[in-house]
């Protein structure tokens, strides 16, 4: 088998051969990104309503929904209405923490079976068994990192408390949101992507950073639109005006 | 080996020729690809800008290639993930398969990825006893005929949902109507129990970020997630080419590529995988290796197809270019099927494996005003025929025509004299103005194309006439 030296050596030696250079640059990268989103925060919270049209529009035009709520307290009544109108019983959901809000516990009260995963780490066989509630459930909460609007994508980060299958394995995703999470454009979310990998890692942040841009889709056969081929048919957004506390915000 | 290779390229061009279904299936796809595409950056002002620093970046990543990729290696092994070094095809899929049995895997989804397509993968795990199971709907349906992908970017383009039904019927015993949303709904059920049952999840990457050690896969099915997630062990493979140095340079990226690709403003799915699973994470892969994939690929850093490893796989210069609009991706034989995939046939095989598929291209530059990093597709395939020619890899008859034309060409007077003679002879041929059939060894270019006839006057004579008129 080739080692690292042997390869490297094959590449450094091509590379001293390369004639004459052709233009290049690399794209400007933020020198503090963390300042820097900081910054373009504060004037993103000027611009959210804006934001929030556009990102609806372009969810709309890849298929998904925006739910638009005053108070946190209001998002399980949207979860229910969504489960009810489409005959869904079986809901898995982040836990509080992560979410900014309980979900499960006013879903049980009116009769949907409705799971909570798990905040910290678990036993391999406890996660097997959470793996099969979310692939047997009809329904997945979870919370979004970032929503940019130039796409309208939901930007889902992983870790304890996280799991990516609550996005992933049900047939309908909700994720809940609100308006400090929204960035414009896919340029400035390169530089929320600078910010969380400069210095060292949150210890809840996990492995996996996913952009959803709307429902699961191919068309593969006869370039005919499906929906729903492997991940969720089915995208809702909720926009919570007010009262979402998510702990340790990204 | 290539299977479509027993025929020859004509032959197989000819056999797309007469498919009827094919042919229709091919206008459609490539069409609304193209249309799709130039929507998309109609709504982007600043598109061209982005294209070019696109382009930029990938050329300066190319100049410090070792340094980013050492970069690279040393961030994913600093959160856990393991790097394996593959030379040749041969060594890559050895890589894979001493993964798979030090870890007891059994069945391997896979998610759409061309490298593992181009080190035949799949063979070398069903050989060893691993299952391989394509789980992106178009490389399903062609893995369970038997077949190859004919475009990049819809592999199964080439099928009618007549032909799918039948398939599924057959290979999987489910009868049903041939409606795309009911056989995609059999589908999701039948990889939906591959996805939870599967040891190992196997894809490619279409970028891999050097300062922070991440995978990134873009898919619109979800499978690049459920591949990266599900498992226990996830492994790519990924062309040494396909580094970036920042995520700065990804947002790049991805505001062009699936624009480029299907004209959607993103994919549906961008993954990025930092790593195997982490600590509290309920679940990720426990294991993560990626396999860095030279095949060819590193001799060409210094040679005459570098700017082709700037290539992101978007599929749009298939869908413009007039030959393959014409012939599909079976005809070209290789795992990369369009003008790109000329290239890199060269670069995995060497340039004798595209002495004729060097031609099949009118070089009229489509390719290149519609790849979103201007990879000058047509000046690389020139290249690549004078190096079959000097190689003499071309049939010497064609070597002997050229070269007699080539000489013709440096004498004036003969030439002339030839043109006129030219006009004599070829009499008996001309059918309004175009001479469609020839006997002999000239056959070989009437067989397939019309020649215009030599002129009744040559330029020469045209242009003597008018300036004795303008004298007057
Ligand atoms: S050569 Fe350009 S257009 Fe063709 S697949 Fe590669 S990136 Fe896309």
């Amino acid at each position: 088998m080739t080692t690292k030296a042997e390869f490297f050596d094959r590449i450094r030696a091509e590379m001293a051969r390369t004639p004459g250079r052709a233009p290049s640059a690399l794209a400007a990268r933020p020198v503090r990104p963390r300042e820097g989103l900081d910054v373009l925060r504060r004037e993103l919270s000027e611009r959210w309503r804006e934001n929030l049209d556009r990102f609806q529009h372009e969810l709309e035009r890849v298929g998904g929904v925006l739910h638009r709520v005053a108070e946190a307290g209001e998002v399980p009544d949207v979860v229910a209405q969504i489960a009810a109108e489409r005959g869904m019983h079986r809901v898995v959901t982040w836990p509080r923490d992560t979410l900014g809000v309980d979900v499960a516990a006013p879903l049980v009260t009116r009769g949907f079976d409705a799971a909570v995963m798990p905040g910290t780490e678990v036993a391999a066989a406890e996660r097997a068994r959470l793996r099969g509630l979310a692939a047997a459930a009809d329904l997945g909460v979870t919370g979004a990192e970032v929503a940019i609007a130039e796409t309208g994508t939901l930007v889902v980060v992983s870790g304890a408390g996280r799991p990516r299958s609550t996005s992933l394995l049900p047939a309908c995703h909700v994720a809940v949101f609100e308006r400090d999470v929204l960035v414009e454009s896919l340029v400035q979310m390169g530089l929320v992507l600078e910010a969380w990998h400069e210095g060292a890692e949150p210890s809840w942040r996990g492995a996996a950073i996913n952009f959803i841009t709307g429902p699961s889709r191919t068309a593969d056969i006869e370039l005919t639109l499906t929906r729903g081929v492997h991940g969720p048919k089915e995208v809702h957004a909720v926009f919570v005006e007010r009262g979402l506390s998510v702990a340790r915000r990204a | 080996m290539e299977p479509e290779l027993a025929t020859p390229f004509r032959e197989r061009a000819g056999r797309a020729l007469d498919d009827r279904f094919l042919q229709e299936a091919l206008t459609v796809a490539t069409t609304k690809f193209i249309t799709l595409r130039r929507e998309a950056f109609a709504e982007l002002p600043e598109g061209d800008a982005l294209r070019d620093q696109a382009r930029a970046i990938k050329e300066a990543t190319l100049q410090r290639l070792d340094y980013w990729l050492e970069r690279l290696i040393e961030r994913i092994e600093s959160r856990g993930g393991h790097v394996h070094y593959a030379t040749s095809a041969d060594e890559a899929r050895r890589v894979v398969l001493d993964i798979a049995r030090r870890t007891g895997a059994r069945m391997a989804v896979k998610s759409k990825s061309m490298a593992t397509e181009e080190i035949h993968l799949n063979d070398a795990l069903q050989a060893a006893g691993v299952t391989p199971v394509e789980t992106d709907l178009g490389e399903y349906i062609i893995q369970l005929a038997h077949e190859r992908p004919s475009h990049i970017i819809a592999p199964a383009i080439h099928k009618t949902k007549g032909q799918v039904a039948e398939l599924f019927a057959r290979e999987l015993g489910r009868e049903t109507e041939p409606d795309p949303e009911v056989l995609t709904r059999i589908a999701r059920a039948e990889l939906r129990q591959k996805f939870l049952d599967a040891d190992l999840g196997i894809s490619g990457a279409n970028f891999a970020v050097a300062e922070t050690g991440t995978v990134v896969l873009v898919t619109n099915e979800g499978n690049g997630r459920m591949v990266t997630s599900l498992p226990r062990v996830h492994v790519a493979v990924m062309g040494v080419e396909k580094v970036i140095p920042s995520m700065t340079d990804l947002a790049v990226f991805l505001a062009i590529l699936a624009k480029s690709a299907t004209g959607q403003k993103l994919s549906v799915y961008t993954s990025l995988v930092n790593g195997p699973r982490r600590g509290g994470e309920p679940e990720g892969p426990e294991e993560l290796h990626l396999v860095l994939l030279d095949n060819g690929r590193v001799r060409q850093i210094a040679g005459p197809l570098r700017e082709a490893l700037n290539c992101l796989r978007c599929g749009a210069c298939l869908n413009v270019c007039p030959v393959y609009r014409q012939i599909g991706g079976h005809a070209y034989g290789y795992t990369y099927p369009g003008p790109i995939g000329i290239l890199l046939t060269a670069m995995l095989n060497g340039p004798a494996a595209v002495k004729d598929l060097a031609h099949a291209s009118s070089l009229c530059g489509a390719c290149m005003d519609a790849c979103p990093v201007r990879i000058d597709i047509p000046k690389m395939l020139i290249e690549l025929r004078r190096e079959v020619d000097q190689q003499g890899i071309a049939p010497w008859p064609e070597r002997a025509v050229f070269g007699a034309f080539a000489w013709l060409l440096q004498r004036p007077r003969l030439y002339r004299l030839s043109a006129r003679l030219g006009r004599l002879l070829q009499r008996p041929f001309v059918r309004g103005g175009r001479i469609r059939w020839l006997p002999g060894l000239f056959g070989e270019w009437t067989r397939t194309r019309d020649l215009p006839a030599v002129a009744r006057r040559t330029f020469h004579e045209r242009w003597a006439a008018l300036e004795r008129e303008a004298r007057r």
